[in-house]
């Protein structure tokens, strides 16, 4: 029987990434997926590496340091990956989100980072369809967006000639503890044997966690999405609205009727390579069914035609929802597991998971090789959770 | 040049097989790593040939390949008639 380096569990953006970093450090990698490639969120997301959404604290800088990743994965990966840097607004029609807005904007700016508050007429220059009654909108310059498919794609081919072996279409039925080894096995009696093993089983992680008796705090956070056919830009920077900041960093302050508050809309408007726009977005939190659902759809749809009138006549193609990976806290784990040698965690990205997946490997890879990380990081240890 | 198979997207057959040779196994990878059965007819009519491209570079029965879901709005949809 092979015994591998490492075994990550978990066909993600996340687990894919760490494959592809530990590789590069000269590990071998057994990939366990227990559906297909990207069946998780990875492949049913928006394209986005934002940096103005992120909270300032670790979150940002980890950010940072992933868009400096994606912008040389492209050539070490040898693939176009649709990164692009557009940069993005966060318009503002609420008069009660100003003064949050404002303060959210200076406070990322002591991060460093390229962001400013624009007027109507600015607002309205750059992007000429928004409606009127606009108030004001952030601006900033390094907001890109990447495409997660050929992401996924990249990281395959490479991880593949490099030789990892990917294990697809299989359940583990059991997780065994030996000496300084452990042992997977599978529901068709096969198994692997491995020094490491890493979980970044998404939305999905607290079950695996359960094989090897460790807590793992995360649940789902269902985003329902829609496509519109292929349009010409309506402007060059991705969109956001103010209530996307206000429903992600402070639930409480949501406005709306209460369908509108359970489904925490946070609107975000992107246009893909393809020339498809993807309007976003529900957080739902526990939901893990796939469907999309008449209410969310007739409201992000009423929502951004609000804000952009003139795509009344545009089609929607296609609709789709994703199981966001949510922790306890919202931030993500990167983390050994105390006390069980060789076992490591990678998931609880939340909406954040595409942008962060180059830091995350890489970061993991030092962990796994024991070296020290190189972004600290005691804030994002599993041992916050008691 | 290789035959079109997704005619909304033009994808080649080439490309599919590319994508199988880059590790897809079913339509679903296949659709994501290339896009072909995401274009406005939304694979209606192009769903059935990668399936058969499928079962032929993997050596597998149609049959076996797993059918592959739809998603709503089953037709392109106008969002100024969404009430
Ligand atoms: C609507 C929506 C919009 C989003 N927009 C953005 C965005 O603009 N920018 C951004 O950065 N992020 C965005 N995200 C978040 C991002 O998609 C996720 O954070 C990221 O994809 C998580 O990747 P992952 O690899 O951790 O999880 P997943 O992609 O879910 O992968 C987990 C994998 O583990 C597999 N698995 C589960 N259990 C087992 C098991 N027992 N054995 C083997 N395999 C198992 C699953 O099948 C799955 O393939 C969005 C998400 C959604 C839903
Ligand atoms: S022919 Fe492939 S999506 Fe229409």
């Amino acid at each position: 029987m092979k015994t591998y380096d490492a075994v990550v569990i978990g066909g993600g953006i996340i687990g894919l990434s760490c494959t592809y970093y530990l590789l590069k450090k000269g590990k071998s990698v057994c990939l366990v997926e227990k559906n297909e490639i990207g069946s998780g969120a990875s492949g049913a997301c928006d394209d986005m590496i934002l940096l103005q959404s992120k909270a300032p604290g670790i979150s940002l800088e980890l950010a940072i340091e992933s868009l400096e990743l994606y912008r040389s994965l492209p050539e070490d990966l040898n693939m176009d990956i649709g990164f692009h840097t557009r940069g993005g607004m966060i318009l503002i029609d609420k008069c009660e989100h100003i003064d949050l807005m404002n303060d959210y904007v200076e406070k990322q700016k002591h991060y460093g980072l390229d962001i400013k508050i624009i007027d109507k007429t600015e607002v309205r220059k750059k992007h000429p369809y928004v409606k009127e009654n606009i108030i004001a909108s952030t601006f900033g310059t390094k907001d890109s967006q990447v495409d997660p498919m050929r992401v996924l794609k990249a990281f395959v081919k490479n991880s593949s000639d490099m030789g990892m072996v990917l294990n697809r279409g299989k359940n583990i039925t059991e997780i065994e503890k030996h000496s300084s080894w452990w042992k997977v096995r599978f529901d068709d009696e096969s198994s692997v044997e491995t020094e490491n093993i890493i979980i970044c089983a998404g939305a999905w992680s607290h079950e695996v966690g359960k094989l090897v008796e460790v807590n793992i705090p995360v649940t789902s956070l269902k985003g329902q999405i829609l496509v519109t056919e292929q349009l010409p830009p309506l402007g060059k920077e991705n969109i956001w609205s103010s209530d996307y900041i206000v429903s992600k960093l402070n639930p409480e302050l949501s406005e709306g009727d209460s369908t509108y508050k359970k489904l925490g809309i946070g609107l975000s408007f992107s246009q893909t390579e393809d020339g498809n726009y993807l309007i976003g977005s529900t957080r739902e939190k526990g939901i893990y069914d796939k469907n999309t659902t008449c209410k969310a759809i007739t409201i992000l749809t009423k929502q951004i035609t609000d804000f952009f009138p003139i795509l009344k006549g545009v089609n929607i193609i296609r609709t789709f929802a994703g199981f966001r990976p949510l922790s306890q806290d919202g931030k993500p784990i990167i983390s050994e597991v105390k006390g069980k040698e060789g076992l490591f965690v990678a998931t609880g990205h939340g909406g954040d998971g595409v942008a962060l997946a180059p830091i995350t490997g890489k970061l993991m890879s030092q962990l796994v090789c024991g070296e020290r990380p190189s972004i600290p990081l005691e804030a994002l240890s599993i041992d916050r959770f008691g | 040049m290789s035959k079109i198979i997704c005619r909304c997207e033009e994808i080649t057959e080439d490309e599919i097989i590319e994508a199988i040779s880059n590790g897809a196994r079913s339509v679903t990878e296949i659709k994501k790593f290339t896009r072909a059965g995401m274009g406005l007819c939304q694979g209606r009519t192009c769903r059935k040939s990668i399936e058969r491209i499928l079962a032929r570079e993997t050596g597998r029965k149609v049959e076996d390949i797993g059918i592959s879901s739809y998603r709503k709005p089953v037709r392109p949809t106008k969002m100024g008639s969404m009430k």
